[in-house]
């Protein structure tokens, strides 16, 4: 509930962005990252965790209460950073060590759940590596507030590239790698497909990932391109096997997840793309374009998509699973709001699109415009949210 | 004691919340037995290995078995071979998924 807030206040930070003058250096832009990825991204993927680990690791938690820890330490320290990077950076490091608490509370607790499990398959593996690239981001992260903040003296450019890349590519990127080949056949009752290109993706990504922070700590710039190249080499196996699953799906039916989860792939492609076109031209309104793309259009509906599948089974499971012989109960499904879940995914499409033209075009007004969307997107989203999680 | 349509019977007041239809329609009970004493066998799989209601699924598979009059015990066994797959369902839960 508190990452669908967060998700609401990311797009409210849109209208802070000046179409004319953005950089990804720009303090709007550093804000609304982490509003973005601390307090949407990673607050659900952590919520998530606390549900998903002991489904996908087959063990029970080493402290499931620990979690109620790092929530309160990663919301008040996500509000210090997003406060600091707009107004006060002597507040960063601040937040920069309660999130730094928050996150090592988080990966300490999946770490030591880790241990438990006896023998490890390549979804264990994912969550172990993308733990461990968490690890090092944070650090990073800690290290450029304090730089940020006049703390200490280093090249915050070069610690920028470890510190993004440790925690998109690494936490954020394996996670939904790994999660999504449990999670997406799951709901579309996916079988009898083989691991092997999931495999291949997760290596590439993690020595990609790997040569990026040795190539920002060492100053070897030959491993920041075999690094990046690595990484875009993973994508198209992990394309590969999603396709499989989605192409051997016995369910067909485009319910609201599914639409999410098409519009999240098909965002991961543009973004891909205008990465490409980054590097061939070297026009930083591409970087942004891709990274805003990936951010809204791929993580954004990758999350949704799934809220609308993991908060009605939650409720579902804690609420009306004790009645099951006893009286009618609701199906999954039923729990779904079909008017705010429809609003949100067209609000939001729509948003995402008008804000990658802004970024292209540098149009002031398409960038209201499509954060006027997006807003009412994030509306619908809570609405939503709010009626799976009372639904009686 | 019982035949395996009685039993199939039974079983069949199962819903998987996930899909809104019940598990023998669903195609994932391959098997149910039950001799002379009342102790019955049900053989089954489930439609994805990570399913969450792994545990609750199985229970309630037991508490349908025994709701019959004069069983005596229920061993609900899951196997992964052969693999579940929407051919085993029958045609509405195909039709239903689009499938």
């Amino acid at each position: 509930m508190i990452g669908g807030f967060f998700y609401v206040l990311a797009t409210l930070a849109v209208f802070l962005f000046h179409a004319q003058d953005l950089v990804y250096t720009s303090p709007a832009v550093i804000s609304f990252t982490h509003l973005f990825l601390l307090g949407f991204v990673m607050m659900t993927i952590f919520g998530a965790m606390a549900q998903l680990v002991p489904v996908v690791l087959e063990v029970g938690h080493f402290g499931v209460e620990l979690f109620y820890a790092i929530w309160p330490l990663l919301l008040i320290g996500t509000l210090l950073m997003v406060v600091g990077f707009l107004y006060s950076p002597a507040l960063l490091p601040y937040g920069g060590t309660v999130v730094l608490i928050s996150m090592m509370i988080f990966v300490g607790e999946i770490f030591l759940t880790i241990k438990k499990v006896k023998k490890l398959n390549l979804v264990m593996s994912s969550v172990l590596i993308s733990n461990t690239f968490l690890f090092f981001g944070i650090i990073f992260g800690l290290l450029m507030a304090l730089s940020y903040a006049g703390t200490i003296s280093l090249d915050i450019s070069q610690m920028l590239r470890a510190h993004v890349y440790s925690v998109i590519g690494g936490y954020i990127g394996i996670t939904i790698m790994g999660l999504s080949i449990v999670l997406v056949p799951m709901f579309t009752l996916s079988h009898s497909f083989s691991l092997t290109p999931l495999r291949i993706s997760i290596t590439l990504m993690s020595l990609g990932v790997a040569s990026v922070i040795f190539s920002a700590l060492l100053n070897i710039k030959v491993l920041e391109y075999i690094g990046y190249f690595l990484s875009f080499l993973a994508l198209p196996f992990y394309f590969y096997i999603i396709y499989i699953i989605y192409k051997t799906r016995p369910r067909k039916e485009n319910d609201i997840y599914a639409i999410s989860m098409m519009f999240a792939y098909s965002a991961m492609l543009v973004a891909l793309l205008l990465a490409i076109v980054y590097f061939l031209l070297h026009k930083e309104v591409f970087l942004l374009a891709s990274a805003w793309v990936l951010f809204f259009g791929f993580f954004g509906f990758m999350i949704t998509g799934h809220i609308y599948k993991i908060i009605p089974f939650l409720v579902w499971f804690e609420r009306f699973s004790p009645l099951v012989g006893k009286q009618k109960i609701p199906m999954l499904a039923d729990m779904v709001p079909y008017k705010s879940s429809q609003a949100q995914f067209v609000f939001s499409s729509i948003g995402v699109v008008l804000v990658t033209f802004a970024i292209l075009t540098k149009s002031e007004t398409l960038l209201h415009g499509g954060a006027s969307f997006l807003f009412f997107g994030g509306l619908a989203f809570v609405r939503s949210m709010l009626y799976m999680i009372n639904f009686k | 004691m019982y035949t395996k349509d009685e039993l199939f019977q039974a079983i069949s007041t199962v819903i998987d919340p996930e899909v809104g239809f019940n598990l023998v329609e669903m195609g994932l009970i391959y098997d149910a037995s039950s001799d002379d004493e009342g102790n019955v066998k049900v053989t089954m799989t489930l439609s994805t290995k990570a399913c969450p209601l792994h545990q609750m699924i199985l229970q309630w598979v037991k508490e349908a078995v025994e709701k019959l009059p004069n069983v005596k015990s229920v061993d609900v066994e899951v196997v992964w071979e052969p693999e579940w797959n929407i051919t085993m369902a029958d045609d509405n839960v195909k039709k239903a998924l689009g499938a």
